[in-house]
């Protein structure tokens, strides 16, 4: 606009740097845009599909929408079966997911204060045992663990031990793990040393300085870590699929797994469940986008 | 970002004062609930487990010790080998296609254009998905009158029975994954483009340098140690595919087609209660696991540049 106005004679003579830009940008919007659609077609498709009839999905077009809003499928999904409704796997998940990720926050929020602040004999050989566990398949503690709970006594349960309820799903977060320790560790590490060590001259026990200090100052790490907790949580089929006995205790993604298995080609249906189950995380992740980012920049890229 | 990704055992340890009183003392009680965890439910559950894999145990009669023949009938058990090579096959296809695809996504969505948030956005989705849902909707995209069908028939290509196809069900597989994984490598290939100083690039324009020998000189060599680190994740996570197999074999049942080594073990577990078998199989996951990460980080002399 500047240069127009300023000397057009300049301008005229030399056209074609700007226009071969300004085609070089277009087609990158366009290359990317385009792109981002196609990784979007499975949602897309999802939608659609959830919102159609029976018929029309296998009669209809690749790309034919719905002839109305069938709206329909989602309350038939919700109440499909015949002692629960949707909703109560949603609460099951949120309760385990909320638990778990506070048992992580506060666990490994502890440990890392320590690797971070404190001084201890075998400090490097501990912090490398629990960098070791971060590579371990976790499938290879799968049946010790299982034995474990077998064998832990609850009253409640139907069977007398922790088999069938949703203990083993969280109570593991409050003994600490390797992500979260090494995630705020590596945050820990940026706060300086000085803060921790005027509050200590000032009589201030290193509880108190983890509490006061350390723990307020690492806000975005920790939101980081609930984020990323709460999610694997969510989306865990493993654990629940072989922990879980009752369909009232079931959490979402058995929940979906079951309603597959019960309703066989009935996908605008299935559709509908598998969105619902989504949508919270879809939520959370439009809502925080920049803590998943930096989670995941800041874990792979702060030795 | 020099020493991105590099896995160390400690970093600069704080040692700017001598020990405090009591310090040591406060530090196991910070550390108390992790090393109970290490303990009782990482580390020595991994040795327990060899220990089961040396018995027969249904977990109603009590374990009886057999030695090695849960691992010497492992090798013989066709279901076993079959779930190895699919799972082998699983990951030498999806580790190395999954990190070019992210690669080059990453190099696209570099620029500093306006909107790129909310384009990015649109790529990053399928990060907070769970496998689960996923596997569901892509069973749709790929059942007989799904989308993809529908699609190749526009192009008078016949439809494809896809994960009912033993041909075709590890490679269907394999690409609703690398779609799945595609967002957190890209994430971890974009950050480390971030942390590339602009300087490089003028210096290499200067000296004449192109597009692509930019690319290939400057980006590539320093973009290394994030390629190194998703690496490691894509290979260790690879090993581990269990919610695709279990929901997209309907529901549950995995043909010799698409059996992976955790459904071979989640199977034996936990459908036969066959828990020393399982245990084994656990295990050769685990030496598994380990040799290839140890192999892995050999090579990372060779390739890999730390600034």
């Amino acid at each position: 606009m500047i240069a127009r106005t300023a000397s057009g004679p300049i301008e005229r003579r030399r056209p074609r740097p700007g226009a071969r830009l300004l085609t070089r940008r277009a087609s990158a919007y366009a290359a990317l845009i385009a792109g981002g659609v196609a990784m979007m077609i499975p949602f897309l498709w999802m939608l659609s599909t959830s919102l159609k009839t029976r018929s029309e999905v296998f009669s209809s077009g690749p790309v034919s929408f719905p002839t109305g809003l069938h709206w329909e499928n989602y309350t038939k999904m919700w109440f499909a079966l015949p002692d629960v409704t949707f909703g109560t796997f949603f609460q099951n998940s949120i309760v385990i997911a909320s638990l778990a990720t506070i048992g992580q926050l506060i666990t490994c929020s502890m440990a890392a204060y320590a690797f971070a602040v404190l001084q201890f004999r075998f400090k490097r050989v501990l912090f490398a045992l629990i960098l070791a566990t971060l590579i371990i398949p976790f499938q290879v503690v799968l049946v010790p663990n299982f034995v474990l709970y077998r064998y832990l006594p609850w009253p409640l349960s139907e069977s007398g031990n922790w088999i069938g309820t949703n203990l083993p799903l969280w109570v593991w977060a409050f003994f600490g793990g390797a992500f979260g320790t090494f995630l705020l560790r590596q945050f820990f590490l940026t706060i300086p040393l000085e803060l921790a060590d005027a509050a200590r001259v000032d009589g201030a026990s290193p509880w108190q300085i983890y509490r006061r200090i350390y723990l307020p100052l690492a806000r975005p790490a920790l939101a980081t870590l609930a984020i990323f907790q709460f999610m694997w949580s969510w989306n865990d089929l493993l654990d629940p699929l072989i922990y879980l006995r009752d369909l009232p205790t079931y959490t979402t993604t058995v929940g979906l797994a079951f309603f597959q298995g019960q309703f066989v080609g009935k996908w605008p249906e299935m559709m509908a469940g598998a969105l619902v189950s989504l949508l919270p995380m879809i939520v959370l992740f439009v809502i925080a986008q920049k803590y998943f980012v930096r989670g995941i920049a800041l874990s792979g890229l702060k030795g | 970002m020099g020493r991105a990704g590099r896995i160390e055992p400690s970093g600069p340890s704080p040692g700017r004062r001598g020990p405090v009183a009591g310090e040591s003392r406060w530090a196991w009680l910070f550390l108390a609930p992790t090393i109970i965890g290490l303990a009782v439910l990482s580390a020595g559950p991994i040795l327990a487990a060899f220990g089961i894999s040396l018995t027969k145990w249904d977990m109603l009669t009590p374990p009886k010790v057999v030695g090695l023949d849960n691992y010497v009938q492992l090798l013989g058990d066709d279901r076993f080998l079959t779930a190895l090579r699919n799972t082998a096959f699983y990951t030498l296809v999806s580790v190395p296609v999954g990190l070019v695809l992210a690669l080059g996504l990453a190099t696209a969505l570099n620029q500093q254009i306006q909107g790129i948030a909310w384009i990015r956005t649109a790529y990053f989705l399928p990060l907070v998905t769970s496998a689960t849902a996923v596997a569901l909707v892509w069973l749709w995209i790929y059942s007989p009158t799904g989308l993809l069908n529908q699609v190749l028939g526009i192009f008078g290509i016949p439809p494809q029975r896809w994960v009912a196809d033993p041909r075709l069900a590890m490679p269907s597989i394999i690409a609703m994954s690398i779609w799945q994984g595609l967002p957190a490598n890209v994430i971890i290939f974009l950050a480390g483009l971030q942390a590339i100083p602009g300087e490089y690039y003028d210096a290499a324009s200067v000296d004449g340098a192109n597009r692509r020998s930019r690319f290939r000189h400057v980006t590539l060599p320093l973009l290394t140690p994030s390629i190194f680190f998703t690496g490691v994740l894509a290979l260790i996570g690879a090993f581990q595919v269990f919610d695709q197999v279990y929901v997209m074999a309907n529901p549950g049942k995995p043909s010799a087609a698409t059996i992976t080594l955790v459904y071979f073990i989640y199977e034996n577990g936990f459908r036969n209660f066959k828990m020393g078998y399982a245990s084994a199989a656990s295990w050769i996951l685990f030496l598994i696991v380990a040799v290839f990460t140890i192999l892995y980080f050999r090579t990372q002399d060779r390739w890999v540049h730390y600034q």
